[in-house]
């Protein structure tokens, strides 16, 4: 089992490298007025050349990206230059993670203890009006824009049950909104493949012979059909749980909650390269991290899974 | 070991029809079926795909499809009208308690997240009633029994971990834990290879007579047939049209829809002809069946054979055959000419030994 995470962590810290390299690269073809920030327009281009040589943007590139790799195993992303003006980003990002990671890991908990048991009940029901209820709203939320449903709900469930349109983290009441917003998409995720998995395991073989010896329908959901169909969904977990997490850029914009997904879509307009850079960072980082712990979850819960040797058999 | 042939009905399936709906239309899978299963006996029930052989097999256990019902008639088991059991409470006293299952497919039929060991002891915990480690070592007994070998070290394995034929001793197993009377073998070799058919079948054999057991054999493949079945009964288009003892029905058959199968045999052909087959196809189960079901694939067939159903002839105290042949009004007819010396050459052989 070590051997195996171990295996996989270190592939991960490769595709990390891989994207952060990826990241600056691109990050250097903008336009270097992103360095510049608000100050670039008092600047003769005189000033300019040397602020920027100042930024060691005139180094080599090769030079660049070894500075740029030893400040950051330093914990230094660099300074802020347009969004709050020499505030190190580490420190801005700091400010805004709490409110991402409360309201993505909020909206998680609640699209898991709804999705998975409409997911089961549905599959159980298959075919009566519950799934049909179900999958009407898997379609919706799935086929409309996410964009349009968020508006929908902001502009209208706030005003039919007078509730405040922008969060404010002292009244309670302003963070439901935005919590149930960011729960549709995943719980019909979850739901849908829950259903999915729960029906293809009720239809196997061994689920025949199963009942054939005589278990009880309540005890083969649970035993048999509930625990196989959860490995597909053990790998995919953690990943969708990130990915709500990361994913509430539009949600943080539409409520101004201070998050990091407000921050990046704010960064990115004011061409604040740096914590754009950072931000990037980060979010790759939970990304990989939550196939990690797919992966290693699959492990734990799949005996066909050969463990040490690295390699999957099915 | 009181032995096979003592004339004690362990169960009586009478009058049985069986109907599903599809899709707003009424299907009759089984037609109208009266059979006795006699206690220690082994009875092949055989038949084409499609001919109701499985279904009759999962009306006994309660396992139709959602969409399958019992029409009419009564499964008599145990003085216990099991054909009007309606709960799962009712079935769980006799699905695996009273009669087990061999399924079709070893390679599927395991569940592949658990050890076998566990597989065949939530058996056991069920039925025998025992837990912990009284459990666990029923259990190596039960893997003994079924000839797997190094049985602690296997029982923690994983159903992957098996060939087919291993696995096929393990769902063996499984259906032993339940401590049966009653056996089903639902196509027990179909998913193996020649070499292994023969050992389960030799095995599930030496069970049979080791745990006293009544078995059940559903199949399509009359060479299984021959090797393990006291009785046959031959099945077609959800009835069962000829009933006897094994030499009966393979070397005095009477209905021509059991000569047009043992004609089939592959052994039987000569060579550098074609093999025979079949002409036509089975009955529409959608529409209801006038006469003799096998009356327009029938070359022999009368006109009886289209407006009435031939009832059971007697052939022996053993052989039963539904056909209109063996009434005495009926033209003489023999069967084809190869089966002829098949029959002469077998009932040869039989008085022999």
């Amino acid at each position: 089992m070590l051997g195996y995470i171990g295996k996989r962590l270190l592939q991960s810290v490769l595709t990390l490298f891989i994207i952060i390299t990826i990241v600056f690269s691109l990050l250097r073809l903008m336009p270097e007025e992103g360095y510049l920030g608000a100050a670039a327009d008092k600047m003769s281009p005189a000033q300019q050349e040397i602020y920027l040589t100042n930024l060691g943007l005139r180094d080599p590139l090769l030079v660049q990206l070894g500075n740029f790799y030893a400040n950051l195993f330093q914990g230094d992303l660099g300074k802020s230059v347009t969004y709050r003006t020499d505030v190190p980003v580490v420190t801005i990002i700091a400010d805004k993670i709490l409110y991402s990671l409360l309201f993505g890991l909020g909206a998680v908990a609640l699209s898991l203890l709804l999705g998975v048991p409409l997911g089961i009940l549905m599959a159980q029901m298959k075919g009566r009006w519950l799934d049909r209820l179900g999958t009407g709203y898997i379609v919706i939320v799935v086929a409309v824009p996410a964009a349009v449903y968020y508006l929908v709900i902001q502009m209208y469930i706030t005003e039919i049950f007078h509730l405040p349109m922008l969060f404010d983290e002292y009244r309670p009441v302003t963070w439901i909104l935005p919590l149930i917003s960011m729960a549709l998409a995943p719980t019909a995720s979850y739901a849908m493949w829950m259903r999915r998995y729960m029906v293809d395991e009720l239809n196997k073989d061994y689920i025949k012979l199963a009942r054939a010896k005589g278990v009880k329908e309540r005890t083969l959901m649970f035993k048999h059909v509930l625990r196989n169909a959860f490995i597909p969904m053990a790998q995919y977990l953690p990943a969708t749980i990130l990915y709500t997490i990361i994913g509430s850029i539009y949600i943080e914009s539409l409520y101004s909650i201070p998050g990091m997904g407000g921050l990046l879509v704010d960064a990115i307009q004011r061409q604040d390269n740096a914590i754009v850079q950072g931000l990037v960072l980060i979010f790759s980082s939970l990304g990989i991290i939550g196939l990690i712990l797919g992966d290693i979850a699959m492990a734990m819960v799949d005996p066909r899974i050969k463990l040490g040797k690295g390699e999957s058999v099915r | 070991m009181e032995m096979t042939q003592t004339k004690s009905p362990i169960l009586t399936i009478h009058n049985l029809v069986i109907k599903f709906t599809l899709r707003g239309r009424v299907l009759t899978a089984i037609r109208n079926i009266s059979l006795d299963l006699y206690k220690g006996e082994s009875l092949a029930i055989v038949g084409e795909s499609g001919s109701g052989k499985s279904v009759l097999m999962k009306s006994i256990m309660g396992l139709l499809d959602k969409n399958g019902y019992i029409d009419q008639g009564q499964i008599i088991y145990n003085h216990h009208n099991i054909a009007q059991f309606k709960t799962e409470r009712e079935w769980l006293s006799i699905r695996g308690k009273e009669i087990a299952m061999v399924t079709q497919d070893p390679m599927t039929s395991l569940n592949p997240l658990k050890t076998i060991g566990k597989q065949i002891e939530e058996c056991v915990n069920l039925h025998q009633r025992l837990k912990g480690k009284a459990a666990y070592e029923e259990t190596l007994k039960l893997l003994k029994d079924v000839g797997i070998h190094d049985v602690e070290k296997r029982y923690k394995q994983y159903p992957h971990e098996f060939s087919g034929g291993m696995r096929q001793r393990i769902v063996i197993a499984i259906a032993l834990a339940c401590k049966p009377q009653i056996l089903i073998c639902d196509e027990p070799t179909t998913a193996l290879d020649v070499t292994i058919q023969a050992q389960i079948l030799q095995l599930l054999k030496n069970l049979q007579q080791k745990y006293g057991l009544t078995t059940v054999y559903i199949t399509h493949d009359l060479g299984v047939v021959a090797k393990v079945a006291d009785r046959i009964a031959v099945m077609y288009a959800g009835d069962v049209i000829e009933v006897g003892k094994t030499h009966e029905i393979f070397f005095n058959g009477k209905h021509p829809y059991t000569w047009a199968l043992i004609s089939s045999l592959p052994q039987l052909g000569s060579k550098g002809e074609q093999l025979f087959s079949i002409k036509g196809t089975p009955p529409n189960l959608f529409q209801e069946i006038k006469g003799d079901a096998f009356a327009p694939r029938n070359q022999y067939a009368l006109k009886i054979d289209f407006v009435e159903r031939p009832p059971f002839f007697k052939v022996s105290d053993t052989h039963y055959a539904r056909t209109w042949l063996l009434d005495p009004l009926a033209p003489k007819v023999e069967p084809p000419e190869a089966l002829q010396a098949f029959f002469a050459e077998g009932r040869r052989f039989a008085h022999e030994s």
